[in-house]
């Protein structure tokens, strides 16, 4: 039986698209149990940006990245990705899970777990090898390929759960909390991670998360919602310069000036 | 504890059990039990030596173990198949769900007098029979085991669309496979033990011939040599599954 | 909506019944669902039903409280002694594994046809479950207790009961109810395969004189004394134990 690959094979270039929205949220509500959950949601995210969401809890900002995925659908209102609406995942999203020892299979190895994706994808079995070995060295893990998750630490499973997530290829990368159940330490060094690969690979990425200073490190704009039912209340501009760096980035006037902004917000809103 | 002292132990509970051998030709020796129930090590061991070289202990054993066998693989497939496919099924499960688990707690045996109805007195009828009754626990461990497969898993399936062979194959299979490991052992005491209850029951020959007539002649040590086929086999069966378990769970022992 | 559950079962007697009206029944090992409850009826009240119960149940009981007695104690022997069961875990791995059913000839050879020898075969398979899981059990008491117990200068006899039992008891409870279950499908296999004497032999005994009716009935109250049996057992570790008991045993 032939199988054509479907592997994009060279990573998603943003030039390549203008600048028009890659995502777009148009009056989108969305009901679950009962309540309302999503209420006239109306946002767009552009190619290789990285946009961060915050809210207090029960805000739906999971609900958001579950609609982008796919994994959800609108009551009302279209989510379009790349001009079409979105009835179910796209090959080049990928999601990333905030419980990542559930997200990842405990009878494969970390190099088995990578090769899910690929195997999906229908990548060559000859290729498979090298593409795995490739992709764990991306995130730090060649030399952990044989071991199985529960035999890596926090840190190292969320990475390979990246890793997995690279396989696709993504344009775009959909992250719940990623780094909430880490310490602080590998949570820094897994936030200048992502931003490294998310460059080096041109993806847009939505990072939902509770830490008001990760959203203003991470992003270029961070989204505060609102809950009961969630809507957006505000869209902040991050204009601090690139790369980013855990020291200077976060001593920067600039960010603490968001930082003042974003608090204040939140209190308002909780309140 | 050092490798030493493993090893210690492990020739002092050898030393232990070939003690308790000792006890028993001591036992035999004495006469302090009637030799008619029990015969010492010695007889019976010439009993299965004799059995095996010069009577039919070997062919019986290998019927025994046929049966067993073909029955268990029958049973186990089935088990497995219909466990994935009721299994994968919300409906399925609720609607054949609990007439399934009536089924759990009923003998197995009790199965061979209505294939005796059915079938007759033949040898495919105690197949048929070790099969119906060793496949439960297979069923219902599938079963469970797909059930249970955690959400978020089902999700990443989502994400890279897989097909739903891909998906009972790469993750509801291997995420099922501890249960389907462990009924697996059930399944195939059930096996042996219908096995020897048809040969009884339906005059086919077997391990359970040799044991009943021993018995009715009064011949202690073929039934004692019987007892211990069954037992070897039971062991034997037991330790080839565990070799099983260990290979295809060694992500479990970390 | 638990109804759910009733409904293939239901459908498939009201097929079969009405497969018997069109088709009449001529058979010797077929008999339609109205005949089985007619047999089940008069086996309730002529008083059969209870004969051939009390029978079985008697044996099966008797087995579990010999046997599950006799492993209970070595269980708690060999759990607060890592030195005797180290000593005999080649033994106890060599007589595990023999089928209760091996045994059966040896003790109709002793005892033949009768309580006696039910009951040996009973006993021996439920001894088995009670030491190991038992074992398991004892040897998992928290440490901590049994210091407690040394403090306090408490016999053995004393630790064992006040300290030891208490502890162990969801899992001893959950040997228990595994062991129960064994007792009563063994009661009947060794019915069925030899002993002329309760539900098995009566189910034997519907078929080889060829009254289907009523050997389906017996089937059914076979399956329908082990499902509550079962239940009951449940709904006792439940009401005693709560979560306690839930844990399987690893």
């Amino acid at each position: 039986m032939n199988r054509k690959p479907l592997t994009i094979v060279e990573p998603f270039s943003p030039d390549a698209v203008p600048p028009e929205a890659l995502i777009r949220f148009d009056q989108v509500s969305l009901r679950l149990g009962g309540r309302v959950i999503l209420e006239g949601v109306d946002f767009e995210m552009r190619p290789a940006e990285f946009v961060c969401v915050v809210g207090p809890s029960g805000c739906g900002k999971t609900t958001l990245l579950r609609l982008i995925a796919g994994l959800l659908r609108a009551d009302a209102g279209t989510v379009t990705y790349r001009g079409k609406p979105v009835t179910e995942p796209a090959r080049d999203i990928a999601l990333i899970f905030q419980d990542y020892s559930k997200a990842l299979l405990p009878w494969r190895t970390a190099a088995g777990n990578v090769s899910l994706a690929l195997e999906a994808m229908r990548t060559p079995k000859a290729e498979r090898a090298r593409r795995v070995t490739e992709l764990l060295t991306k995130v730090g893990l060649a030399q952990h390929a044989d071991k199985y998750p529960t035999q890596l630490s926090g840190g190292m499973q969320q990475r390979l759960q990246i890793a997995r997530c690279l396989a696709q290829n993504p344009a775009v990368l959909l992250m719940d909390e990623p780094f909430g159940a880490l310490d602080a330490m590998t949570r820094q060094t897994l936030q200048d991670e992502v931003l490294r690969l998310a460059e080096a690979g041109g993806a847009c990425v939505f990072f939902v998360t509770h830490d008001l200073e990760e959203a203003i490190y991470l992003g270029d704009r961070v989204i505060a919602l609102r809950p009961n039912p969630g809507r957006v209340a505000q869209i902040f501009d991050v204009r601090l310069p690139r790369p980013r760096n855990q020291l200077t980035t976060r001593e920067d006037p600039e960010f603490l000036r968001l930082r003042r902004s974003l608090f204040d917000f939140v209190q308002e809103i909780e309140h | 504890m050092s490798r030493a002292q493993r090893i210690a132990w492990t020739l002092a509970s050898i030393g232990v059990g070939l003690a308790m051998i000792a006890v028993w030709q001591f036992i035999a020796w004495k006469k302090l039990v009637s030799p008619v129930f029990l015969p010492g090590p010695v007889q019976t061991w010439r009993a299965l030596f004799d059995g095996f070289s010069q009577g039919q202990l070997g062919e019986q054993t290998l019927e025994t173990l046929q049966r067993m066998v073909l029955g268990w693989v029958l049973a186990s497939l089935l088990g497995m198949g219909l466990g994935a496919l009721i299994g994968s099924s919300r409906a399925a499960r609720n609607y054949l769900g609990p007439t399934l688990e009536f089924m759990r707690p009923l003998p197995a045996s009790a199965m061979l007098p209505v294939g005796i109805a059915f079938f007759g007195l033949t040898k495919s009828m105690v197949i048929g029979v070790i099969a119906f009754g060793s496949i439960w626990p297979m069923l219902l461990a599938t079963i469970h085991g797909f059930a249970a497969v955690e959400p978020r898993l089902v999700e990443v399936g989502r994400m890279y669309h897989l097909s739903r062979i891909e998906f009972v194959l790469k993750v509801a299979f291997p995420n099922a496979m501890p249960d389907i490991l462990a009924a697996m052992r059930l399944g195939l005491i059930t096996a042996l033990i219908l096995s020897v209850v048809g040969e009884i029951l339906a005059f086919q020959g077997g391990l359970g011939s040799h044991i009943l007539e021993a018995s009715r002649a009064y011949q202690s040590p073929d039934l004692f040599a019987g007892v211990i086929v069954l037992g070897l086999i039971g062991l034997v069966s037991n330790l080839l599954l565990s070799v099983l378990e260990d290979t295809l769970l060694r992500w479990r022992r970390t | 909506m638990k109804w759910k559950g009733i409904i293939v079962p239901l459908a498939l007697v009201v097929i079969a019944q009405a497969g018997a009206v069109i088709y009449g029944i001529h058979s010797d090992s077929l008999a339609s669902p109205w005949q089985i409850l007619r047999a089940a009826l008069t086996l309730l009240t002529d008083g059969t039903l209870w004969a051939m119960m009390r029978q079985t149940l008697l044996a099966a009981l008797a087995g579990l409280l010999l046997g599950g007695g006799a492993g209970l104690a070595c269980a708690i022997v060999l759990g607060l002694s890592p030195s005797l069961s180290r000593l005999f875990r080649y033994p106890i791995e060599v007589f595990r594994p023999i089928p209760s059913i091996a045994i059966l000839p040896i003790f109709l050879m002793i005892y033949g046809f009768g309580y006696r020898m039910e009951i040996a075969i009973i006993a021996f398979a439920c001894f088995w479950p009670n030491l190991i899981i038992g074992q398991a059990a004892v040897a998992g008491v928290e440490p901590r207790l049994l210091e407690v117990s040394r403090v306090l200068g408490l016999g053995f006899g004393a630790r064992v009961a006040k300290i030891v039992i208490p502890a162990a008891l969801p899992r001893l409870f959950l040997a228990f109810r595994l062991a129960a279950a064994v007792a009563l499908i063994v009661a009947v296999t060794v019915e069925i395969a030899m002993n002329p004497q309760g539900m098995g032999y009566e189910l034997m005994s519907a078929q080889s004189s060829l009254r289907p009716d009523a050997m389906f009935a017996i089937l059914l109250y076979i399956g329908l004394l082990g499902w509550s049996l079962n239940a009951m057992l449940l709904f006792a570790q439940h009401r005693l134990f709560g979560v306690a008991a839930a844990a399987p045993p690893t």
